[in-house]
């Protein structure tokens, strides 16, 4: 085994133990999250493997090919990310919209 | 003449004293009741409004123009308000348009009416660049609103109740503009154009948009049509 398949089979046990702990009553999102790591452990131990997937797809390198869906990957999440940030900010405008009026609002009720 | 009360939003952001009382003391003089949203200002403006009849609203933090325009409306749906018109702070509107934008509505003929700079009979000085921007402002929203009206981003607007009881805000930056147009088509409502004056002073001009925040806004209409 060489010295950065070491560091990389660490890495993506450390993913699975964070991803096992942190979402431990969401088994759907946990089978996907493992599924991934575990295709992970899979590429790294046999490297060659990709260079076999990347030809059937039409792609000239393995590396490439890991790039390609890395990409993609990094792009879902962000877009994930995206919308639970605008959420959040529109759950944050309706409490203090809500706490602005309130105010306002009690001062009509009393005539 | 509006016989009923008509209620002003005027949402406001470190707005300079003296242009903000200006603006109030004109729209207080033709009788118009002001609801004005402080949208958290790092400076609190009660004292440039003190003593005048207005309503004053603020928000803990800045939030956004659209967003100080929505609980302006939310506001003055809980007064019950028949005719809400939004007014910009920083003087570069004429209160005598307010008459003018009201027309279509008191006629029973639309339910909101928009300002628009482009109209024939209406005017305004704004410089060659900014004009540039309108344009392709103009453009991204035929592209995405399909509602033809000649100047989407004015801040000079009218409602009746109908239409306020309908429009909901939730872009809270400058996007909203599109978003309102966007709710228009979605709610039916009819709608109107009206041609109003646009004075820009150095002051409009300093507070105003620049070519950095419209791509702000068009990433935020992309992602509005992406998510909504």
């Amino acid at each position: 085994m060489t010295g950065i398949q070491i560091v990389l089979i660490v890495l993506l046990f450390m993913i699975l133990v964070y991803t096992i702990v942190r979402l431990r009553n969401r088994k759907m999102e946990i089978l996907l999250l493992s599924a991934l790591v575990l295709s992970g452990f899979v590429l790294v131990l046999f490297p060659d493997l990709t260079i076999v997937l990347a030809h059937k797809l039409g792609v000239g390198r393995g590396t490439d090919l890991v790039f390609y869906i890395s990409t993609l990957l990094f792009w879902f999440v962000i877009l994930k990310l995206y919308t639970r940030i605008r959420k959040l900010e529109q759950l944050l405008t309706q409490v203090l919209r809500k706490e602005t009026l309130k105010e306002e609002s009690e001062k009509l009720r009393q005539p | 003449m509006v016989t009923e009360a008509v209620y002003i939003i005027l949402p406001v952001y470190n707005e300079s004293p003296v242009v903000l009382q200006q603006v109030v003391d004109e729209l207080l003089e033709r009788d118009y009741k002001l609801i004005v949203v402080d949208d958290g200002s790092s400076e609190r403006i009660d004292k440039v409004l003190r003593g005048k009849a207005v309503t004053l609203l603020r928000h803990p933090v800045n939030l956004g123009q659209g967003a100080a325009l929505q609980t302006g409306f939310e506001y003055a749906r809980q007064l019950q308000a028949r005719y809400v018109v939004t007014f910009d702070a920083d003087g570069q509107h004429t209160p005598d348009s307010i008459e003018k934008l009201l027309e279509p509505i008191l006629k029973g003929s639309a339910d909101i009416v928009l300002g628009s700079r482009f109209l024939p009979g209406a005017s305004h000085n704004a410089p060659m660049f900014r004009r540039l921007l309108f344009r392709l402002a103009h453009l991204v929203n035929a592209m995405l609103v399909r509602l033809p009206v000649s100047d989407s981003h004015n801040g000079l607007r009218a409602l009746n109740a109908k239409a306020l009881a309908s429009i909901c805000l939730t872009e809270n930056r400058m996007a909203h503009a599109t978003e309102i147009l966007l709710q228009i088509k979605s709610n039916r409502l009819r709608y109107a154009e009206v041609p109003v004056q646009i004075r820009y002073s150095s002051y409009a001009r300093k507070k105003g948009q620049s070519a950095a925040d419209s791509i702000k806004v068009f990433f935020d209409l992309v992602l509005h049509k992406l998510f909504e």
